[in-house]
């Protein structure tokens, strides 16, 4: 059965700028913790920036710990917003209107989160400049064939895009604001930014151009983005495990599982903080748990191949370390959770009508996958590095140092905050998006049956 | 609910779906002489085909080097007609309207896995039991318990499986069709044969739940077979005869060029039932244009997975890596890699950006051919180029590089017999399908006349399509 309320614009303006023209109770208490954890993340930055890289957990031969991690994580997360917003725009899904505008938000503060770790993770972060060509005058160049120089071009510019992208969905609803502001300066501020936004035939027909443009243009920077920080690791072959072909799309498909699921996280604590249950229905639940269940399944394919080859080889270095992630621990009770997380809890969750059709138990099953999709990379990162060298006095453990897990948690808390900053200024489901699917919605008679339709150009 | 209905776009004479129904009818009753003309040529050169493989077999099967142009038709077959099936299967799992006219014709490409099943069997003595030494997905070791034919039992079971379900899949498709067949033709043949395979159907609620229950069911088990033969060939009869070659993402790979592969063959049979077929109230650019757009996406996931293998081989520079870019890409099988590069991702994605060609209903279906064209050459670059690396089933030879790269094998008369053979025998079976089962699905276009009507909106018509349940 497929459920809809059919709204007028009025009720939609008056809803989905309620946060943005007014504010929540629980608004500024979230935003006050958020900003201390934010700042207490910072803080053991400085510390660590003081006192040198030995206040973390790193040691030989595990040179990269939680910083890489967690980078590789937020990477991850931020392929929801193109996984959603374009794909479901260029295939012309109904269900994506209002879950686009948080999806593309959540991209780029998980991509600023994400840029924060190796920018600590280097130790030295006022020599980060290394990475772009500035002193070519001198002949200084920096080495193209670097893995840690293509990082940043492409993390630069799926951030550049994707800001367009959010910005280009944005300029209506600016609009909308500014016409109902009642401050002069507000409206100046959102008159500005909505570069004068009319509606008129020509500007709608720029604005959805522009959309599809774009759509299209960021699509191959996502599909590059995670590729390359795959090949970081992959390029290499001097740890086993890591030099395989399969890692650029494997990466993509893990980025896409977690990515989603945090988009089905935010599409429930909408419902439960901004009371947006007339705009994201069980069928939007319903339609995201279905996407999911064919990214979960896709992505436990790649995983399966990724381990037969790995044991295709028979080679002692390749199955030793399989060996220590699903044997010894604390890497087997990780590996153990990381596949109940991941796929075994979930996927045989959405099969059913009724858990795919609730808010509650999305939320429960996607927060699952991401903390599943983070021990993902833990355990290719970790055990890859311990057994690096030959020689067994060379072979080092990890511990997470409290420096470490601050700065984490302040990367989850910096995209909380930036969400939630982000919905006290601009609208979370895009206004016109919302009044755009209103009017192309109709009915069908079939018998004694009226069915949901839509109009179609 | 809609209102003001607006005049039907389309042909006048096809507005109710009883008018649908005759129309489709008396075009599946009717075979012109062309038809026939058609699929005689076909027949001829299923017949050389034959010719060729008794030509083949007379050389006996020790040498895995002179069956490599075989292997390679075999693979083709299954990149192609037994791949083209998903493009009924994804878009109505999804729902999708467009593909009701198209549904049809996609599925019939299964009744060709019946005639790969038949070319599989001598690949079954080509390859060699894994005592050889080499490394395989079945864990062999010396003295141990994996029988060291596993590969030749699991892929046969498993094509075997792809074709039942095929088939499957089709009849179940067909059931009201045939019951259409039944009540409307006249006696004969068509009327008995339809009768037979309709299995009583009245098209009761509870057949028309069960039926699409099963369509669904057996869809994505296909789908999910389709996979797992692609990963079975692909590892068992292509990967482990090279020694060295690990590539964990291959099988995907493969299975990719499959899907591109099956749009490409549905796209070119559609333009054909379009053009020639006197179809065109059914096939109309809806259709063409959503293939399109599925081909070009396929091609640049061709190029992404095709780059993310050799990225890794070329910057990893261990020998065994670069000897398999030698022997696959820059060696003896370079001009077959780089006509597949061109055909299969230069050609598709520099005419489809544009609009003129993207947009026409001529565009795409040479698009269409340019992917054929470079999947038949990435089968040869691939099997033949393998089945003639030394040392496959002599325990004496390295299994961890290829240690001299083969010179080229180019056809011999008995391979370019196999090649029109296997070309034309996947053409004949098809055409001949197509006299047993209506090409367009009746039942989908009849349902489609539910789901769709046109309204006046503001100062234009447009199509208001019902999403169903």
């Amino acid at each position: 059965m497929q459920d809809h309320i059919q709204l007028d614009q009025k009720q939609i303006n008056d809803d989905l700028l309620a946060g943005v023209l007014g504010m929540p109770k629980w608004w500024l208490p979230a935003v006050l913790f958020l900003t201390l954890v934010v700042l207490a993340g910072l803080g053991s930055f400085g510390y660590m920036m003081n006192k040198g890289l030995g206040v973390t957990g790193l040691n030989r031969p595990v040179m990269w710990g939680f910083f890489i991690v967690n980078f590789v994580f937020w990477i991850g997360i931020s392929h929801a917003g193109i996984m959603i917003s374009a794909i479901l725009r260029l295939t012309q899904a109904e269900w994506r209107r209002p879950v686009t505008r948080a999806a593309e938000v959540m991209t780029v503060f998980s991509l600023m989160a994400a840029l924060h770790t190796p920018l600590f993770h280097v130790g030295r972060p006022w020599r980060e400049m290394w990475v772009f060509p500035y002193d070519f005058a001198r002949g200084v160049w920096p080495n193209v064939r670097s893995p840690f120089v293509w990082d940043p071009s492409a993390v630069g510019t799926y951030l550049i895009a994707s800001s367009l992208f959010v910005f280009i969905a944005l300029i209506p609803d600016l609009a909308v604001v500014r016409d109902r502001a009642v401050n002069p300066l507000v409206k100046k501020i959102y008159g500005t930014m909505c570069l004068g936004w009319r509606g008129t035939p020509r500007q709608w027909k720029l604005q959805a151009v522009a959309g599809i443009l774009l759509s299209a243009l960021v699509l191959p920077v996502f599909v590059s983005v995670h590729s390359i920080v795959s090949w970081d690791f992959a390029v290499l072959i001097g740890v086993e495990g890591w030099h395989s072909t399969i890692f650029a799309p494997y990466f993509i498909i893990g980025a896409i599982h977690s990515g989603v699921s945090a988009v089905a996280m935010l599409m429930a604590l909408s419902v439960w903080l901004w009371g947006l249950d007339k705009y994201l229905r069980p069928d939007h639940f319903d339609a995201i748990a279905r996407l999911l269940i064919v990214v979960a399944t896709t992505w436990f394919f790649f995983f399966f191949l990724e381990w037969v080859f790995a044991l295709y080889t028979l080679e002692g270095v390749e199955i030793s370390l399989r060996e220590l992630q699903v044997f010894q621990w604390p890497y087997a009770m990780l590996f153990l959770i990381f596949l109940a997380t991941a796929f075994f809890i979930p996927v045989p969750m959405w099969m059913f009508r009724s858990v795919r059709r609730s808010a509650f138990w999305m939320f429960f099953t996607t927060v699952l996958v991401n903390v599943g999709m983070w021990l993902e990379r833990f355990l290719i990162i970790i055990p890859g590095l311990m057994r690096r060298q030959p020689f067994t006095f060379d072979w080092g453990t990890y511990h997470p140092s409290i420096i470490e897990i601050l700065i984490v948690a302040e990367t989850f808390a910096f995209v909380a905050l930036g969400m939630l900053l982000f919905s006290k200024f601009f609208p979370l489901i895009p206004l016109f998006d919302i009044k755009e699917g209103m009017v192309l919605r109709d009915e069908i008679k079939i018998g004694r049956r009226i069915v949901p339709a839509t109009i179609r150009e | 609910m809609a209102s003001g209905h607006a005049e039907h776009p389309g042909n006048p004479a096809l507005v109710t779906a009883e008018d649908v129904t005759k129309d489709l009818l008396s075009k599946h009753e009717g075979t012109s002489n062309n038809f026939w003309r058609v699929a005689s040529v076909f027949g001829i050169l299923l017949i050389l085909g034959i010719i060729g493989f008794v030509m083949r077999l007379s050389d006996g099967v020790s040498d895995t080097a002179v069956w490599g142009y075989y292997a390679a038709m075999f693979a083709f077959i299954l990149t192609t007609a037994q791949s083209a099936p998903m493009v009924a299967i994804a878009p109505r799992i999804a729902k999708a309207h467009w593909r009701r006219p198209i549904s049809r014709v996609a599925e019939l490409w299964t009744v060709v896995g019946l005639f790969n099943l038949l070319l599989f069997i001598p690949m079954l003595w080509i390859l060699p039991p894994l005592s050889d030494g080499r490394r395989s997905l079945w864990f062999y070791f010396d003295g141990g318990d994996v029988p060291s034919y596993s590969p030749h039992i699991w892929s046969t079971l498993a094509i075997l499986g792809l074709v039942v379900i095929g088939v499957a899949l089709l009849w179940m498709s067909a059931l009201p069709d045939f019951a259409m067949v039944r009540d409307h033709a006249p006696d004969g043949w068509k009327k008995r044969w339809a009768t037979r395979l309709a299995r009583g159907w009245i098209g009761s609620s509870a057949q028309w739940n069960m039926q699409k229950h099963r369509l669904g069911i057996l869809g994505a088990f296909y789908f999910m077979m389709l996979i797992f033969v692609h990963f079975l060939i692909s590892v068992d009869f292509l990967i482990t005869l090279v020694p060295g070659w690990v590539d964990s993402l291959f099988p995907i790979t493969h299975a990719a060029n499959g899907l591109q592969a099956g749009v490409a063959t549905v796209m070119l049979t559609i333009w054909a039932l379009y053009k020639f077929g006197g179809y065109k109230d059914y096939i109309e650019f809806d259709q063409i244009w959503a293939l399109g757009k599925l081909l070009f996406a396929l091609s640049l996931l061709w190029f992404w997975f095709w780059f993310s293998s050799f990225n890794i081989f070329w910057y990893g520079k261990k020998p065994e890596e670069q000897a398999i870019i030698e022997l696959l890409m820059s060696g003896p099988y370079r001009w077959a890699f780089f006509g597949v590069f061109f055909f299969n991702f230069i050609f598709p994605m520099w005419t489809m950006i544009w609009n003129p060609l993207r947009r026409s209903t001529w565009g795409p279906p040479i698009i269409a051919a340019s992917v054929l064209i470079g999947t038949f050459l990435d089968r040869i670059r691939l099997y033949v180029s393998a089945y003639s690396v030394d040392g496959i089933g002599n325990p004496a030879i390295n299994k961890h590089v290829v240690v001299e790269i083969p010179e080229t094998i180019y056809p011999s008369l008995a391979d370019i017999f196999i090649m029109l053979g296997a070309l034309g025998g996947m053409v004949f079976i098809f055409l001949m399908a197509t006299r047993l089962i209506p090409i367009v699905n009746i039942w989908e276009q009849r349902e489609l006349k539910l789901y769709e009507i046109h309204k006046t909106f503001h100062r234009t018509v447009v199509k208001v399509l019902g999403k169903p349940d």
